[in-house]
C-alpha cells in the first residue's frame, strides 16, 4: 500500500518535473523581458513624474515630453511588464492545474517575441511623437492586431490543455484563469475595433476608452492575480482554500460587476446619463468581490504563521492581497458620485487607483508566482535572501506612498479643484507635495526592481544556487552553518524527485 | 458545473454590461438625431448646426500626440457633478461684453469634427474648453491670440504671473534658423540671435489653431439649454 502511494507520488513528481522543463524557456522569456519593461516603464516614470513638479527637467528633447514619456511609462507598464508576467503564470499555472505538458514552447517563444516587438514599436511610436492620444491605447494602431495575434498564439495552448486535461477536480485558479482570457479578448477587441476602425461620436469613444481601462484591470489583471494567490495560498502552507462557498461568491461577483465599472470617470460628460453612475456603482461594488477574495486567501494562509514568515512567495502575494483589499477601500472612497467623485474625478487619483491596482496588487501576487515558480522551472534556487529582501523591502515603502498620494492627495488637490472663488493656481499648489511624493516613491520602486531585474536574469542563465534546500526569509541560525544546509549541496536527487518539490 | 455552462455565465454576465453600456450607447451616439430649431424658443427654424472654425482635425493630432489631455480637460461639468461652472472664465465668459453670461456645460455637439474627444486625465492645468474664447478676450486682442498661444507654448512661464506654472515647455515645436532674404511674418520676438529667427513649425500652428477653436460658449437651442432663466434685468 505505502509503496504505491510512493510510486504514484513519484510519477507525480515526474509529471510535475516534465511540465516545468516544457515550460522552461517561455515562461523565463516572459518573467525576465517582463522585468526589463518594468524597469524601463519606472524609469520613464520617474522622468515623466520629476517633470510634474519641474516642468524644465529633460525639456530639450521632442523625445522626452511629458506628453510623450508619460504615455511610454504606462503603456510599458501595462503591455511590457503587466502582460507578460500574466502570460508567464497563465501557461505555467493552467499546465500544471491540468496536468498537461506544453506542447507548443517553440510558438510561444515566437509569439512572445512578436508581442515584444509590438510593444518596442509601439514605445517607439509614442515618442517620436506618433501616439493616438487614447490614455492605454496610445499605442499607435498597427499595433493592436499584432498584440492580438501574439496573443491567440501565447493561450490557446493552455485554453487546449484544459479541455484536455484528465477528468477531475477544476481548481478556483482554473475559473480565474479562464475568465481572464475570455474576456481580455473580449475588451480588447471590441475597445480596438469601436475606437480605431469604426467612427463614432467622440464622446462615446472616450467613455469606451474610460471601460477599456476599468475593464483591463478588473477583468485581466484582477482574474490572472488571484489565480496565483489561490494557488500559493494552499499549495505553500499545505491547507486546503479555507471556504469554497466563498470562493464562488468571490468569483462570480466580480464577473457580474466588473464588467459595468469604468464610465464614471465621465461624470458630467454627455453622454447616456446612466452610463457614470453604473459605473461609480460597479467600481464602489468592486468591494465585494476584492474582499472575499481576499478574506478566503488570508484565512487560507493565515493558520500557518511561521510559513508566511519564512517564504518569500507568500510574502510578496499576502502583501499583493492587502492592496487588494486597499484597492477595493479606494474604489469605493474614491468613487461616490455627489461627494467624493467631483473631487477626484480629473486629480493625482486616477493614476494613483491604478498604480495601486497594477502595481500594489497585481504585481506584487506576480512576484509572489515568480520566486515560486523560477526556482521550479530551472532547477534552482534563488541566490540571495538578501536580493529578495531589498526587492520586498523597497516596493512596500514605494507603494504605500503611491497609495497615500491617491487616497488623501488626488482628495486634496480636488478640493483646490472645486474652491471656484479662489485662482486655479491653489489647485496646482496643493497637488505639488503629492507629485514630489510620486516621483520618491518611483525611485524606491526602481531601486527594488533593478536587484529583482539582475536576479531573474541569473536565474535564467541557471546560476541560481544548486541546492534542496528553498531560499527562506528566516535565517535559521541556531541549526548549522547557514540557513540553505550544508553550502554545496547539489541537487543530485534531480529534478524529478518528489522532494525536490 | 459544466464546462458549457461556465463559459455561458462568463459570457452571459460579461455580455449583458458590453451590450448595455458599451454597444447599445454607441450605435445611440452615433446616429444622434439633429435638433430641430422651433421659431418659438429658439427665434429661428431650421437645424442647429455647431460651429466652429480652425484645423481641428490637424490640431488636434497634435494635441493628442503631445499628451495635452494628461494635464487639460475638455469638459465643462454641469453643478451636479462639480464647480467647474461656477468659475468666471471656463464653460464661457461671466461678462461678455455682448452677449452678458455665456457660461454653459459641455453637450454633445461640442466636439464636432473630432474623432475621440479629449476629455482629458487629470487637470494639473486649467480646463480648456473656453480656451480660444479666454485668450480672445483675457489675456491678448483677438489679433495677438495666436501670438499669446505660440509664446504660451514655448515657454508657459513667460509672463511673471506664470512662474509657477508645470506645463512644459514645448520647444521642439519651433525651429531656430538663419535669415535667408526678408524674415518671416511669423516670426517670434523673441528666442533668437542677430541674424537668426525663431519660427513656429507646421505643427505649432495648428495647435495654435485648433485651442483658438476651443470657444465651447455658442448659444445651444432651448432643448439643450440647462440653465436656470434668469430674471429680469438681472445679469
Amino acid at each position: 500500500m505505502s509503496s504505491a502511494i510512493q510510486n504514484s507520488s513519484d510519477q507525480d513528481a515526474l509529471l510535475r518535473a516534465g511540465i516545468d522543463r516544457s515550460l522552461r524557456h517561455p515562461v523565463m522569456f516572459f518573467m525576465t523581458s517582463g522585468a526589463a519593461w518594468l524597469a524601463v516603464s519606472i524609469v520613464l516614470g520617474i522622468i515623466a513624474s520629476a517633470k510634474v513638479h519641474s516642468p524644465s527637467f529633460m525639456s530639450g528633447c521632442a523625445w522626452l515630453d511629458y506628453g510623450r514619456v508619460f504615455p511610454s511609462h504606462i503603456n510599458a507598464l501595462i503591455y511590457g511588464w503587466g502582460f507578460q508576467a500574466a502570460f508567464a503564470v497563465i501557461i505555467w499555472l493552467m499546465a500544471r492545474l491540468s496536468r498537461k505538458e506544453c506542447t507548443s514552447a517553440g510558438i510561444i517563444l515566437t509569439a512572445g517575441h512578436i508581442w515584444n516587438l509590438g510593444v518596442s514599436l509601439g514605445l517607439v511610436g509614442i515618442l517620436s511623437g506618433n501616439g493616438t492620444g487614447m490614455p492605454w491605447m496610445e499605442f499607435p494602431s498597427f499595433v493592436w492586431p499584432v498584440f492580438l495575434v501574439a496573443y491567440t498564439a501565447i493561450v490557446i495552448g493552455s485554453f487546449i490543455q484544459f479541455r484536455v486535461r484528465p477528468e477531475g477536480h477544476v481548481y478556483i485558479s482554473q475559473w480565474y484563469l479562464l475568465a481572464a482570457m475570455v474576456w481580455f479578448p473580449w475588451v480588447f477587441v471590441t475597445a480596438n475595433t469601436l475606437l480605431h476602425c469604426i467612427p463614432g461620436h467622440p464622446l462615446m469613444a472616450a467613455g469606451i476608452n474610460a471601460w477599456y481601462r476599468s475593464a483591463l484591470i478588473f477583468l485581466f489583471f484582477t482574474p490572472v492575480a488571484l489565480a496565483a494567490a489561490y494557488y500559493l495560498a494552499p499549495k505553500v502552507t499545505g491547507r486546503p482554500v479555507f471556504s469554497y462557498s466563498l470562493a464562488k461568491l468571490g468569483f462570480w461577483s466580480l464577473a457580474i460587476i466588473a464588467p459595468w465599472a469604468g464610465m464614471q470617470k465621465l461624470m458630467g460628460v454627455p453622454i447616456p446619463f446612466f452610463l457614470p453612475y453604473v459605473g461609480a456603482a460597479a467600481t464602489v461594488l468592486f468591494f465585494v468581490p476584492a474582499v472575499c477574495a481576499a478574506i478566503n486567501i488570508l484565512r487560507t494562509t493565515l493558520s500557518s504563521p511561521e510559513v508566511v514568515a519564512s517564504s518569500p512567495s507568500l510574502r510578496f502575494m499576502i502583501t499583493g492581497i492587502a492592496g487588494l483589499v486597499l484597492l477595493g477601500l479606494a474604489a469605493v472612497w474614491l468613487n461616490l458620485p455627489g461627494s467624493t467623485l467631483p473631487l477626484t474625478q480629473f486629480s493625482l487619483s486616477g493614476y494613483g487607483f491604478e498604480i495601486l491596482a497594477i502595481y500594489g496588487f497585481f504585481s506584487f501576487v506576480m512576484f509572489g508566482a515568480v520566486y515560486f515558480i523560477v526556482p521550479r522551472v530551472t532547477g534552482r534556487e534563488w541566490l540571495s535572501r538578501r536580493l529578495i529582501k531589498i526587492h520586498f523591502l523597497f516596493s512596500v515603502y514605494g507603494i504605500i506612498t503611491v497609495a497615500a498620494v491617491a487616497l488623501f492627495g488626488g482628495l486634496q488637490q480636488g478640493i483646490g479643484q472645486e474652491e471656484w472663488q479662489q485662482p486655479w493656481q491653489g489647485a496646482a499648489t496643493r497637488a505639488y507635495p503629492y507629485a514630489v511624493a510620486t516621483t520618491i516613491a518611483w525611485c524606491f520602486i526602481l531601486f527594488s526592481n533593478v536587484f529583482f531585474f539582475i536576479h531573474l536574469a541569473l536565474m535564467w542563465l541557471r546560476l541560481g544556487r544548486r541546492s534542496l534546500h528553498p531560499t527562506l526569509l528566516v535565517s535559521d541560525a541556531h541549526h548549522g552553518p547557514g540557513p540553505h544546509g550544508e553550502e554545496g549541496d547539489i541537487d543530485n536527487a534531480g529534478l524529478g524527485h518528489a522532494a525536490a518539490h | 458545473m459544466s464546462f458549457r455552462t461556465f463559459i455561458l455565465g462568463l459570457s452571459a454576465s460579461f455580455g449583458a454590461a458590453w451590450l448595455a453600456i458599451v454597444v447599445v450607447p454607441f450605435i445611440t451616439m452615433r446616429n444622434l438625431e439633429p435638433i430641430q430649431l422651433s421659431e418659438a424658443n429658439d427665434g429661428s427654424t431650421g437645424i442647429f448646426f455647431p460651429k466652429r472654425t480652425g484645423r481641428i482635425a490637424d490640431g488636434a493630432k497634435v494635441y493628442a500626440e503631445n499628451g495635452c489631455y494628461l494635464c487639460h480637460t475638455q469638459v465643462v461639468r454641469p453643478t451636479y457633478a462639480g464647480n467647474d461652472l461656477y468659475r468666471a472664465d471656463w464653460g464661457g465668459l461671466k461678462a461678455d461684453p455682448d452677449r452678458g453670461d455665456t457660461r454653459r456645460e459641455t453637450n454633445a455637439y461640442d466636439f464636432y469634427g473630432e474623432k475621440f474627444a479629449q476629455v482629458g486625465v487629470s487637470r494639473m492645468g486649467p480646463d480648456l474648453s473656453n480656451l480660444g474664447r479666454r485668450v480672445e478676450s483675457e489675456y491678448a486682442s483677438p489679433l495677438e491670440a495666436s501670438q499669446w498661444l505660440l509664446s504660451h507654448l514655448y515657454n508657459p512661464r513667460l509672463e511673471a504671473d506664470r512662474w509657477k506654472s508645470t506645463c512644459p515647455p514645448h520647444r521642439f515645436l519651433f525651429e531656430k534658423r538663419k535669415i535667408k532674404g526678408n524674415p518671416s511674418d511669423e516670426a517670434m520676438p523673441f528666442g533668437a540671435e542677430l541674424g537668426e529667427e525663431l519660427v513656429p513649425c507646421a505643427e505649432a500652428n495648428a495647435l495654435v489653431s485648433y485651442l483658438l477653436s476651443l470657444k465651447k460658449d455658442q448659444v445651444v437651442p432651448a432643448v439643450l439649454n440647462f440653465a436656470p432663466p434668469k430674471a429680469k434685468g438681472a445679469r
